[in-house]
């Protein structure tokens, strides 16, 4: 018995190591709450916004960096969820299915956004939202000093901003690594990637956003 | 190694995911290149405030799921529920039917003392 644990997990390590994708295995509660939502019970759709709705908001939030667009998205990806979760099959954790529409959304917004900006479709002044946006809530809310609250106020401006000038693919893995501080292996279920490519395209990502920074603090 | 090289490590380096041998190297380096520890500092100072950009969704935020889905089912989803049953089911539905149905067979099985309707 023992032996056949140690064979099994093994053969995990090397399908593991060698790129081929190990299924998932789901808490007991994960699976009921899964079945009671394919079974379309509001009750456990509710449970599910309540655990991934910040995850989701804030991810589509700093992924478009427009509040009003963030909410309406961050909406769309449950709708889709409630719809389409039949077609949820367990192989990777449910977060990260979750995350992975969230992605798609974004991506598809971020496309119609831009053709809209070349239309003259009236966000040009997008940046300038983001900035209105960023003041609302300072990176450190439980800051009173007003001086520090401008302070990281503007740190948020900056910090959205230079998300905002990533490419589409760096954005996405700053915003799961460093915002939503996903595992290398959770960013790799979201994104397709393999680990080596998540790395090195983080590391320069995070090295664009050091320098804008340092360019802007200066 | 030279500045070029200690940056590339410092991804590796922040996130405790470098190996020991190229982690050595790069804290030898960084031990007599200011430069360097400079911008390993504004590196990590970048790093730790994107972790604080995490934002929470709006408090109408379900409300505002559970009305779309509502209006999108065309009301099957989300709609308004009784009081004291939830949404009644169909087989609730079918069940009172038939205990309806049992009662008034009853009640003319009583009407007739022989259990049989008088023929006309």
């Amino acid at each position: 018995m023992e032996a056949t644990i140690r064979l099994g997990r093994t053969a995990r390590m090397v399908r593991a190591r060698s790129g081929i994708r190990v299924p998932f295995e789901m808490t007991v509660a994960e699976r009921l709450l899964i079945a009671r939502l394919k079974d379309r019970d509001e009750q456990a759709f509710n449970e599910v916004v309540r655990l991934n709705g910040d995850k989701v908001f804030s991810l589509v939030y700093r992924m478009i960096g427009n509040r009003a667009e963030a909410e309406d998205l961050a909406q769309e990806v449950f709708v889709t969820v409630f719809k389409t979760v039949d077609t949820f099959r367990g192989e990777s954790k449910f977060s990260t299915w979750l995350l992975r529409i969230a992605a798609n959304h974004c991506k598809n917004r971020i496309k119609y956004l831009s053709r809209r900006r070349t239309d003259g479709g009236g966000l040009d002044n997008m940046a300038e939202e983001h900035m209105a946006d960023a003041g609302r809530a300072p990176v450190q809310a439980h800051i009173d000093s007003p001086d520090v609250l401008l302070e990281a106020a503007e740190m948020e401006k900056l910090m959205q901003a230079a998300i905002g000038l990533l490419e589409e693919d760096h954005r996405l893995l700053i915003v799961l690594r460093d915002v939503e501080e996903l595992s290398y292996e959770e960013i790799g279920e979201v994104t397709g990637l393999a680990e080596g490519t998540i790395k090195s395209r983080l590391h320069r990502a995070r090295m664009e956003i050091k320098e804008y920074l340092a360019k802007r603090t200066r | 190694m030279d500045h070029k090289t200690a940056a590339e490590w410092f991804s590796s380096y922040v996130d405790g995911d470098i190996p020991d041998v190229d982690r050595r190297a790069l804290e030898q380096h960084l031990g007599i290149c200011i430069q360097c520890r400079t911008e390993l500092e504004a590196f990590r100072r970048t790093v730790g405030g994107l972790s604080a950009l995490r934002r929470q969704a709006p408090e109408t935020f379900l409300p505002q799921i559970q009305k779309q889905i509502f209006v999108r089912s065309k009301g099957r989803f989300f709609g308004r529920r009784w009081l004291l049953f939830g949404r009644i089911p169909f087989e609730w539905v079918s069940l009172a039917m038939i205990i309806a149905m049992l009662l008034y067979y009853i009640a003319t099985l009583h009407g007739s003392p022989t259990g049989v309707a008088p023929a006309p």
